[in-house]
């Protein structure tokens, strides 16, 4: 009798679902049109929010198709980079690395018709640094002269933010910074119409006005965003008519749309257990592109917490650790274990470290030298990251087995962030963490300068990785600024064994047979401009 | 009936105050930055100071939520910190979506969950009393999580029958999540509806009906069906309020842009004048939603009267 009334049940919705499909047909019409359309379709597991580069650390597709910055970085191979001109055509430096000026492309159109001049420029970069614009980004100009006044609300515009013409902007920095345009070319600093970004005020990050080669069409929050081909960007209109990017949040949907052909690229970064079935199934594996991320997994050691304030004890987790078991297991040998902070493909990555051996026998020995009695440490972490909680089990018994206790301590993301920049509530964490631009002050002035080696919970407070980093700012020898970040490196990795680094990754995309010239662009990141793409 | 629901508004203002004050001060207990959370992996302690100023964060609490509660007098929910958009703009943009997922999720379960109530009381202790309920126990106990994966999986990929996920084909786009979150609920109507009529079956009215020599359908769905729907239908109210205020799980298998999601994103970003908002929004729902159940007891029974 079950068994009839569950044939009855599945009958039932069999019928419904027939039906709502028979009823439907009209609209698969409809859509069919629409398809003519060359579009991309794409699936993105939460809603960006805003399109104001200025306002998001992280969630950058819009930012990068909206907009264009005075410089871009253009992937020149797997991992590797160049500084190529974007907005502007060329640009000259100062003999003394301070002053930046910059000629802009003549005839550049934003999506609003207006014509783009100097005046565009130091608006935008002036917005970023006013206080009342809450900012998130401003740690990418905020060397320039008299921004500091500015962000404090001393100053009603940035002292060095100058429109000598229409068409040339200069910038003088407060001191030389090497790094400074290869910061210019992160997605953060697009460049927006003064006119239209005035009038936007709070809506500017729904309504954004760009020169980018993609407009936004439709937003249609935590659902889906439509963005339509500019016709007049500067380069060339795309080779796409429009991109669709469904808010999907479910990965395990992702990949059923992607299946069923409703999506076209599957991001496998947030579905990390179905890289083996993609990338070997006769059916798929010619359509998977991968490229290296261009970044570092790591575990975060602080130095305020017992007992991670013990060098040796430090010192055995970089031993105890197997990083190409973790890779095989949980990362089916998508990457290389690594050696230090820096990434390949980054400047200034040494490729010379020795990297760790996994020697458990090693670090028992330096447990015991420790001298601590039954060392314990709790790793923290955010309750809704499986794959964080995988790698974290996995550590917890390898460091186990050198006797030291590990407890895993899950709280929810808003508990971790704060706490973890007070310095001295976690312990240990996992992390990661991927280029910005191309400099490895991204990396080693972000994590180890004095404020953030604290708001990071490292705690690591070596007075010559503080003398290194802040000299590496002001050189502007590329050779011997790389020498200094790379003694830093040494100093936090092998010396005082502060950072764990575990490996670098290649990040997997699953992409339909139709998409062509899908490349993972140099730093590996999910978000990327789709201009080059061809759907035939 | 007027007076009766003109009553209810002191109370429906007095519950409003006291869940956003507790909310509040809850959240305000709790770790957490929203500034911190919006910079991730980025944070700069600098900046996170600097724009916490200028969002008046560092205001002690009861000046904060003061503030709060005088612009929500004046109909102004605030921005949310996270997205900079109107709170009461979040809300409505994401009330259609909800709006329909719900009325066709109640369809399901209460269709489903009637049908199968009342054909267990009626055939007690037979196959199909046992058919029933293990079916209502499967709908309680199958996480939506999984049993939306299979449906998505069989009718939008194996058949392609029905969307995977989204809401861009009507009511096609519906059908899945509607079962999956209609069966859920469905369960809970049909256990509740069988205990209720088996109890009602037993009563003398019931016994007079069938000695005057009534059928058998005459007699559930005259006599005892509408008495035995009175416990069903508070259920059902709260089922309308639970569902308006939002289907996280469902809305994020499905790809929907709901009320759950913007209410749990609001949480997970410390987002307070949002996640204010969406208190204020399902505390008004289910105020509401207790008025039409008390509504409908007297529609049900007349006995029941407001006057």
């Amino acid at each position: 009798m079950k068994a009839r009334l569950s044939a009855a049940l599945i009958a039932t919705i069999f019928t419904v679902a027939l039906a709502l499909n028979g009823c439907s047909s009209k609209s698969n019409t409809g859509n069919d049109a629409a398809s003519a359309a060359k579009t991309l379709t794409i699936a993105i597991s939460t809603d960006p929010g805003t399109a104001d580069g200025q306002m998001t650390t992280e969630e950058y597709l819009l930012p990068l198709n909206l907009f264009d910055r005075l410089v871009e970085v253009e992937t020149t191979g797997p991992g590797q980079s160049k500084i190529v001109p974007g907005l502007a055509d060329k640009w000259d430096v100062s003999a003394d690395g301070k002053v930046y000026t910059f000629s802009l492309h003549p005839g550049v159109k934003f999506h609003n018709g207006e014509v783009l001049t100097a005046d565009d420029v130091v608006y935008t970069f002036d917005r970023m640094l006013n206080p009342k614009t809450k900012a998130l980004n401003t740690d990418f100009l905020d060397m320039i002269d008299g921004a500091k006044e500015r962000m404090d609300g001393k100053a009603d515009a940035t002292k060095g933010l100058q429109a000598i013409d229409k068409n040339t902007v200069q910038i003088t920095l407060a001191a030389p910074f090497a790094p400074f345009l290869a910061g210019l070319a992160t997605p953060g600093v697009g460049i927006y119409n003064k006119k239209a970004t005035e009038a936007g005020g709070d809506k500017f990050g729904q309504e954004p006005v760009g020169t980018g080669p993609f407009r936004l069409k439709k937003w249609e929050y935590n659902a889906e965003l439509v963005l339509e081909a500019f016709p007049d960007y500067f380069r060339g209109k795309a080779r796409i008519d429009q991109i669709i990017a469904k808010v999907i949040p479910s990965a395990d949907t992702q990949r059923l749309e992607f299946e069923a052909g409703t999506i076209d690229v599957f991001d496998l970064d947030g579905a990390r257990t179905q890289i083996p079935y993609f990338r070997d199934n006769a059916k798929w594996q010619s359509q998977v592109v991968s490229g290296p991320r261009v970044g570092t997994y790591y575990y975060a050691l602080n130095q305020a917490m017992k007992p991670l304030d013990n060098l040796k004890i430090r010192q055995a987790i970089q031993y105890g650790i197997n990083r190409e078991l973790l890779l095989e297991k949980f990362y089916y040998k998508t990457g290389v274990p690594a050696k230090g902070v820096l990434a390949p493909g980054l400047a200034g990555y040494n490729a010379a470290l020795p990297g760790f051996t996994y020697d458990p026998e090693k670090a028992k020995t330096l447990v015991k030298e420790s001298g601590v009695a039954s060392p314990t440490i709790d790793i923290w972490q955010v309750t809704d990251s499986a794959d964080t909680l995988k790698i974290n089990e996995a550590v917890q018994a390898m460091l186990g087995e050198i006797g030291i206790k590990v407890n895993i301590k899950q709280v929810d993301s808003a508990t971790w962030s704060a706490s973890r920049k007070t310095g001295n509530q976690i312990a240990m964490y996992h992390s990661s963490w991927s280029a910005d631009f191309n400099d490895p002050d991204n990396f080693l002035y972000t994590f180890f300068a004095p404020n953030n080696s604290v708001a990071r919970s490292f705690n690591e407070k070596n007075a010559k990785v503080f003398e290194s980093l802040d000299k590496a700012r002001q050189v502007t020898n590329m050779a011997e600024r790389y020498k200094l970040y790379q003694d830093a490196e040494k100093l936090v990795v092998y010396d005082d064994a502060a950072f764990v680094p575990l490996f670098h990754l290649e990040h997997l995309f699953v992409v339909a047979a139709k998409v062509k010239n899908f490349k993972v662009s140099w730093n590996g990141w999910s978000n990327m401009s789709y201009y080059g793409i061809k759907v035939e | 009936m007027l007076r009766y629901i003109l009553s209810r508004i002191p109370v429906t203002i007095a519950i409003i105050i006291g869940i956003t004050a507790v909310t509040f001060f809850l959240l305000n207990v709790v770790p957490g930055d929203p500034v911190a959370l919006m910079m991730k992996e980025h944070i700069n302690p600098e900046t996170i100071a600097r724009v916490r100023n200028e969002m008046h964060l560092d205001d002690p609490a009861i000046v904060r939520y003061g503030r709060f509660m005088w612009g929500a007098v004046q109909g102004d929910l605030g921005r949310s910190y996270k997205l900079n958009r109107p709170v009461a703009s979040l809300i409505i943009g994401a009330l259609p979506n909800t709006l329909k997922l719900t009325a066709a999720a109640l369809l399901v379960a209460w269709v489903v969950g009637i049908v199968a109530g009342v054909l267990s009381a009626v055939k007690q202790y037979s196959a199909v009393d046992y058919g029933a309920m293990a079916f209502a126990l499967l709908g309680v106990s199958v996480p939506i999580f999984w049993s939306g994966i299979l449906l998505q999986y069989l009718f939008g990929l194996k058949l392609g029958w029905l969307p995977i996920s989204g809401m861009k084909d009507g009511l096609r786009s519906l059908a899945l999540p509607a079962i999956v979150l209609g069966w859920a609920s469905a369960a809970s109507i049909a256990r509740l509806t069988r205990s209720s009529l088996l109890e009602v079956m037993r009563t003398d009215y019931v016994r007079t009906a069938y000695a005057k020599g009534l059928r058998d359908l005459p007699v559930i769905i005259r006599h005892a069906l509408q008495n035995s729907l009175l416990p069903v239908v508070t259920v059902m109210a709260m089922q309308i309020a639970g569902m308006l205020s939002g289907s996280v799980i469902t809305e994020s298998i499905f790809g929907i842009g709901g009320i759950g999601r913007v209410s749990v994103g609001a949480i997970q970003a410390r987002d307070m004048p949002l996640l204010q908002g969406a208190v204020i929004f399902a505390a008004v729902l289910v105020v509401l939603a207790n008025l039409l159940a008390d509504l409908a007891y007297a529609f049900l029974d007349p006995r029941i009267r407001y006057d």
